[in-house]
């Protein structure tokens, strides 16, 4: 394929999104004017942009403050998400003993014990924060690695069993590349999630320098466009995260169908 | 059982398989115990082509798997290559092919084709050069790098061949192996595994639904009979001369085929006998 002919082929599935939202934006400042809806409601894109102009360096902070729970948090959720995956796969006892565990922890809102956890910390301890990612992201990790590991094709298990296999074999030849594809797609679901409980968590009081910290107080300030300059930023970060989920997909499996 | 039962097309002598007596009871002793197989007897000679027929139920995927070792059998004994089926098995005495084509998704065409082999623990060279001769052998050489969802299902069929094959194992075991393909392909593929298992010098144990395809393809067709599974008829299969495209066409292949059928007919199931493919 030549690059003319890809860059050809990225715009024509791009424009369509792209001609939409810069409709939507202009639908929304011609409403702002129109109505003469007050700054402090809603301001207009144009008074958005402007006070995102304004703050570059201080949401640049924030992003970084608030960046670093989530990444934190995402990598040591990821690394204790499957190791727990794989020891749930070798001890089938374990399993019995957390499965139940787990579904019950999931039908909980885990994100109200980030003021419990605040309680545990310092208050200008970001800690509180990272558990928290920590938390959500081990258990979408460990619930779908695990799922990868153990449903593996019947047909694959009876062909390695007809070749004498051993399990430790099985394990590095069927299950590890089997769950693979699993961990990518619990990647790209964790990215996101990660940013938005890095960032609500902030909304729980502790310290503030992160981006949701500068969302409340602006917006409780009045100053509407900062806030809405801080959710752009913010908005930014999570689609940061998710791309690198989806480009480090591609860049490992390049052999492989990538589903997005 | 038939009088053909006795006038195989190949002498006896060396067995690449034998069953005796084998019974195969899954659940027992429960509520839904099933009696898959009852008192099996069978031999299958050294270069011999037998396919297991019947309609669904009759235990013959079963069977092919106690001949495996992916099975054990309640009783009886499963002999394979004169040793037992368990001790056959760790020396990858035999090849597998299934419905599915079962091949590893993250794997190229080579690299699945020399799965077993680095199960055994051949070095890379050596590897290279058996799963080459094996991509010459089902012509796939020029799809050596190809990922397995860039073939056609016909394609991916071969390549589990030549996989179930690589090891050079004197014993095929199929299970409904082409049951996917369309007609067309089906019948191209059966014409390529006579040609390969003739030059490799294979014995195939081969479980189907077709009529034609076991007469076909065979040196014996073993007609079985479900609840509990066992063997009604086998009905000797001499074509005379190699099978190509006219075979299709030649009369005894008919006559055979209604041997086949009225051998079934013989397992008290009636006319409508369901899951056979009568085509």
């Amino acid at each position: 394929m030549t690059a003319a002919g890809t860059t050809r082929r990225v715009w024509s599935v791009l424009w369509p999104p792209v001609l939409f939202g810069a409709v939507f934006l202009l639908v929304w400042e011609l409403i702002v004017i129109v109505f003469d809806i007050k700054k402090f409601l809603l301001p207009a894109p144009s008074a958005i942009f402007a006070a995102f102009v304004d703050r570059t360096s201080e949401i640049w902070d924030a992003i970084l403050v608030t960046g670093t729970n989530a990444l934190i948090g995402l990598t040591v959720g990821m690394v204790f998400g499957v190791a727990m995956a794989f020891l749930l796969m070798r001890f089938r006892i374990l399993n019995d003993i957390t499965t139940p565990l787990a579904i019950a922890l999931n039908a909980v809102p885990i994100i109200v014990l980030v003021p419990v956890f605040n309680n545990m910390f310092s208050i200008t301890s970001q800690t509180p924060r990272r558990l928290m990612v920590t938390l959500v992201v081990y258990f979408i990790v460990l619930v779908n690695v695990a799922k990868g590991l153990r449903q593996v094709s019947p047909t694959h298990l009876e062909l390695m069993r007809s070749y004498a296999a051993s399990p430790s074999t099985i394990l590095v030849k069927t299950r590890i590349p089997n769950a693979v594809p699993y961990l990518f797609t619990a990647l790209k679901i964790a990215a996101p999630i990660a940013v938005i409980t890095a960032f609500v968590a902030e909304y729980f009081g502790g310290s503030q320098d992160g981006l949701g910290y500068a969302i409340t107080s602006n917006v409780s300030a009045s100053r509407t466009d900062a806030s809405w300059a801080y959710v752009v930023g913010a908005c930014m970060l999570g689609l940061a995260f998710y791309l690198a989920a989806v480009g480090l997909e591609k860049v490992t499996t390049p052999q492989q169908r990538v589903t997005t | 059982m038939s009088s053909d039962a006795s006038a195989s097309a190949k002498p006896q002598a060396a067995a690449a398989v034998r069953v005796d007596s084998v019974s195969m009871v899954f659940n027992a002793g429960n509520v839904n115990q099933v009696d898959a197989l009852s008192e099996i007897d069978m031999s299958v000679a050294a270069g011999e082509f037998v396919s297991l027929i019947g309609p669904s139920g009759c235990g013959k995927s079963t069977l092919l798997r106690l001949v495996a070792n992916l099975l054990a059998p309640t009783s009886g004994h499963v002999v394979v290559n004169g040793k037992t089926a368990s001790q056959a098995r760790l020396d990858q005495d035999y090849g597998m092919a299934f419905q599915q084509s079962g091949l590893f998704e993250w794997r190229s065409v080579q690299k699945n084709i020399e799965l077993p082999l680095e199960v055994k623990g051949w070095d890379r060279a050596r590897r290279r050069e058996r799963s080459r001769e094996m991509l010459e052998l089902v012509q796939l050489s020029e799809f050596a790098d190809h990922m397995p969802w860039q073939l056609s299902g016909g394609m991916q069929q071969r390549v589990a061949i030549a996989r179930a094959l690589a090891s050079h194992p004197p014993l095929l075991l199929m299970d409904e192996p082409f049951g996917a393909l369309d007609e067309m392909t089906r019948e191209h593929m059966q014409a390529e595994l006579l040609r390969i298992c003739s030059a490799a010098d294979t014995t195939v144990v081969f479980v189907t639904h077709s009529i034609p395809e076991a007469v076909y393809l065979s040196d014996r067709v073993v007609v079985m009979s479900p609840r509990p599974g066992r063997i009604t008829d086998i009905v000797a299969v001499d074509l005379g001369g190699t099978r190509d495209e006219d075979t299709r066409e030649a009369g005894v292949f008919f006559e055979k085929i209604t041997q086949v059928r009225e051998g079934l007919r013989g397992t008290g199931l009636g006319d409508g006998q369901r899951g056979i493919e009568d085509r």
